[in-house]
């Protein structure tokens, strides 16, 4: 049905559009006039509420998959020596990152699409413009800063989890010891590798939320629309985020500063 | 006083008002009246400044709000209070925080005199048992009133009402009308309401303009526009039973 087709490639058009009038928007109204900081702190505490339970299960389920796969080829080729260093390596600069990445993308920056998208479709956003209060400063810019703030320290307690939880379900499915794994698992640790995949974390926190600030701020439809663009608002941000994981590992491979 | 001129504003093809002219008399209730989706929003979003018009003149005061700076909007619309369709009130926070909101965020007052004037307001819309509790635990009714309140709070020199009663039973919208009418002879305010509510417009129109076709095509006082020799009759009152008629009902 060309129709349908020609509609849902308007739906992405416009999807496009308010992520990028979000971007100007967002830079116009971050110096002006009074900085937020009351609605920067309830965000920050919001989003540390609403992200940690996730990530952190998400930080389990890490440790389970690699404590699976370090332990299974541990075991072929009897390397137990280097289940720690492998598996912690990834985690600090990969996996973690990643996993809490995409989890804050489904659960915060959802929530930031609905809510926003509802204070659209119900006039919240005009009522505010009409008490003299600009929408991007009082509502996208807390969320967003918040974000940056609260994606690395989540990101941060999600290395701790993961590698604890690893180490227990190695020593649970391959009897490696704590000592055994630990001997050798911060070895290759830099610190450039740590934040590096901090200021990562910070970025996908940026981009996450703006992009999901921008798509309900620019709502307009009912119910249903409001489904789609939430499905939008977690495909956009999923990509997003695995591209900043890739532009950050071409970086480090360029630079070297990641790597060990 | 506000005046409307030679206004235009479509979205894509749609022309949803095609040269439009309306004057709003001061400490009068002004009620634009005509079938839903015909553009009654979409002027008053206009008068508010929340819509930018494709072309005409909108003066508030005798500013003339579609060429005004922001600055100067803002100041525009600090004399204007609106009830929007709903009311609009923030999910998140309380009765008593909704109506305090614009004085607290613009830190006008101090909290002792925020406090005095948000329960003066909230009395007056006889909500003031209700300080703590959030919109989704209100009736459609209560929200408005809240909704009253929090528009009122800046002391608005207008007050526009988009379907203050849409959506409401009957007692709900009885409520709203007097809380309405009390505003309009106590507080001497100038209010502009649009609706297709007969009833509400019957109780509190001083004048009543009809929108049609994007223009306003009648304008009369109450008292003439529900006669017989009224156009808003006419066109608009009459012509639900007009309907039934050419239905055979």
């Amino acid at each position: 049905m060309p129709v349908k087709k020609n509609e849902a490639a308007n739906e992405w058009l416009y999807a496009g559009k308010s992520i990028i009038f979000m971007y100007g928007s967002f830079s116009y109204w971050l110096f002006k006039d009074m900085f937020p900081y009351r609605q920067l702190g309830e965000q920050f505490i919001r989003t540390m509420l609403e992200g940690f339970a996730t990530i952190m299960v998400g930080a389990v389920v890490q440790g389970l998959f690699l404590a699976w796969l370090g332990g299974y080829y541990g075991d072929r080729f009897g390397a137990y020596i280097w289940i720690g260093t492998a598996t912690t390596f990834s985690i600090f600069r990969e996996t973690s990152v990643l996993m809490a990445g995409i989890l804050f993308a489904a659960r915060v920056g959802t929530a930031f699409t609905v809510e926003i998208g509802s204070m659209s479709m119900s006039g919240q956003l005009d009522a505010l413009r009409l008490m003299a209060v600009e929408p991007t400063q009082h509502i996208v810019i807390p969320r967003v800063l918040a974000s940056v703030i609260t994606l690395p320290i989540l990101k941060a307690f999600s290395d701790g989890l993961a590698i604890f939880s690893t180490m227990v379900f190695l020593k649970m499915w391959f009897g490696v010891s704590f000592p055994i794994f630990l001997e050798h698992a911060f070895e290759f640790l830099k610190p450039s590798i740590i934040t590096l995949s901090l200021i990562k974390a910070g970025i996908m926190g940026f981009f996450v939320a703006l992009n999901a600030c921008g798509l309900g701020y620019y709502f307009t439809g009912g119910a249903v629309e409001l489904g789609k663009t939430t499905t939008k608002s977690t495909v956009i941000n999923f990509l997003y985020v695995m591209i900043i994981d890739l532009i950050f590992g071409i970086i480090v491979e360029l630079t070297g500063w990641g790597t060990v | 006083m506000i005046e409307v001129k030679n206004l235009y504003k479509s979205f894509g093809e749609n022309d949803v008002l095609k040269g439009l002219y309306l004057t709003v008399e001061e400490r009068k209730a002004t009620v634009v009246i005509g079938r839903s989706g015909i553009g009654k929003s979409v002027l008053l979003r206009c008068i508010s400044g929340l819509l930018r018009p494709d072309s005409g003149e909108i003066f508030i005061d005798g500013d003339d709000i579609t060429k005004a700076s922001r600055a100067k909007l803002l100041k525009i619309r600090s004399k204007i209070g609106m009830l929007f369709q709903e009311g609009a009130l923030f999910d998140s926070l309380t009765v008593f925080e909704n109506v305090a909101f614009p004085l607290a965020y613009h830190q006008l007052y101090s909290e002792v005199e925020i406090e005095r004037k948000v329960m003066k307001y909230l009395e007056i819309v006889e909500m003031e048992k209700f300080v703590d509790a959030y919109p989704g635990e209100l009736s459609g009714g209560m929200r408005r009133k809240v909704a009253i309140a929090r528009a009122m709070i800046l002391e608005p020199k207008y007050l526009f009402y988009d379907e203050p009663t849409s959506g409401l039973d009957p007692y709900s919208s009885a409520v709203v009308e007097i809380m309405i009418k009390k505003l309009q002879s106590e507080l001497n305010i100038t209010s502009l309401i649009v609706t297709h509510d007969i009833e509400l417009t019957r109780f509190i129109a001083d004048y009543i303009a009809l929108l049609e076709n994007g223009k306003i095509t009648a304008m009369e006082s109450r008292d003439m526009a529900f006669t017989e020799d009224s156009l808003v009759y006419e066109h608009f009152i009459k012509r639900r039973e007009r309907i039934r008629a050419e239905n055979g009902y």
